[in-house]
């Protein structure tokens, strides 16, 4: 049980941390800290619920390498067009 | 609960704040390969012992590395980054945060879980039959995904034209940022 409270105050640092951090690549950081955040509950409702929740986050860590891949692409291209990650600075889409 | 479990959630709580508060990006993403080696141990102990060695090799070997390589290569200039100029939104956006903790907590609070399920100990023999079994349309959608990803990240990082299409100065420009 106090693992589902731990990925609970996880979870919700994640959240401040997309909030509050600047530059897209931290921004990136505190999503894949929500991700294993939820990971960390499957993992503990697989315990009281059965294999199926392991399952699960297997597949949560399979797109989340997916996610990461096309996210820093993304970071890569923007940064050679405007010379910054900031996401205060790329909040148009206009080129 | 054992004081080793007590130990290893206030050090995945204590690497997590470090994720968000450290101004480095890169001690940030030292701090995220602490919190998921952690993490890793922590599925041994949950009995997710193949979960546990994926997390090892996949997120602290290889997302967490790529993290890595993209700071060094784009802030290796820059020394200092993830300074927030707008520190007035910071309380905002602790007290939304607090929000979501005590909605998740409120709707763990009072449930009561028993951790009567055969697991197996988690091992790749109990998995496979899982998703090879119900779950192979998800494994082939996992599998789709991964591969589009792979095609769209390649297609992101290529130059607007070719190499060869360009003048020698814009060349010499597009290799100084690409580096």
């Amino acid at each position: 049980m106090s693992y589902l409270f731990a990925s609970a105050l996880l979870f919700a640092l994640g959240v401040y941390g997309v909030l509050t951090r600047r530059t897209a690549i931290l921004v990136f950081l505190s999503i894949e800290l929500m991700l294993n955040a939820a990971n960390l509950s499957l993992v503990g409702f697989a315990r009281a619920f059965g294999l199926e929740g392991q399952v699960a986050a297997l597949m949560v860590i399979a797109i989340a390498a997916a996610e990461v891949a096309v996210g820093l692409g993304l970071i890569v291209a923007i940064f050679r067009h405007r010379e910054s990650t900031a996401v205060d600075d790329l909040s148009e889409l206009r080129g | 609960m054992s004081p080793w479990e007590a130990f290893a959630l206030l050090l995945i709580l204590f690497t997590g704040v470090l994720v968000v508060t450290l101004k480095n990006a890169i001690h940030a993403a030292l701090a995220l390969i602490g919190n998921f080696l952690i993490l890793a141990g922590i599925y041994v102990a949950l009995e997710a012992r193949f979960l546990g060695f994926i997390q090892i090799i996949v997120y602290a070997g290889a997302i967490v590395v790529l993290f890595l390589f993209v700071i060094m290569l784009l802030y290796a200039a820059q020394g200092e980054v993830g300074f927030d100029p707008l520190v007035r939104s910071r309380p905002l956006a602790a007290l939304l945060a607090l929000g979501v903790a005590l909605t998740l907590l409120s709707g763990l609070w009072g449930l009561n879980l028993a951790f009567t399920q055969d697991l197996r100990g988690g091992l790749p023999q109990a998995l496979g039959p899982l998703l090879y079994g119900d779950w192979l349309f998800v494994l082939l959608a996992v599998g789709f995904l991964l591969m589009a990803a792979t095609v769209v990240a390649v297609a992101l990082v290529q130059p607007a034209r070719p190499l060869d299409a360009l003048s020698p100065e814009e060349r010499k420009e597009e290799k100084e940022v690409v580096r």
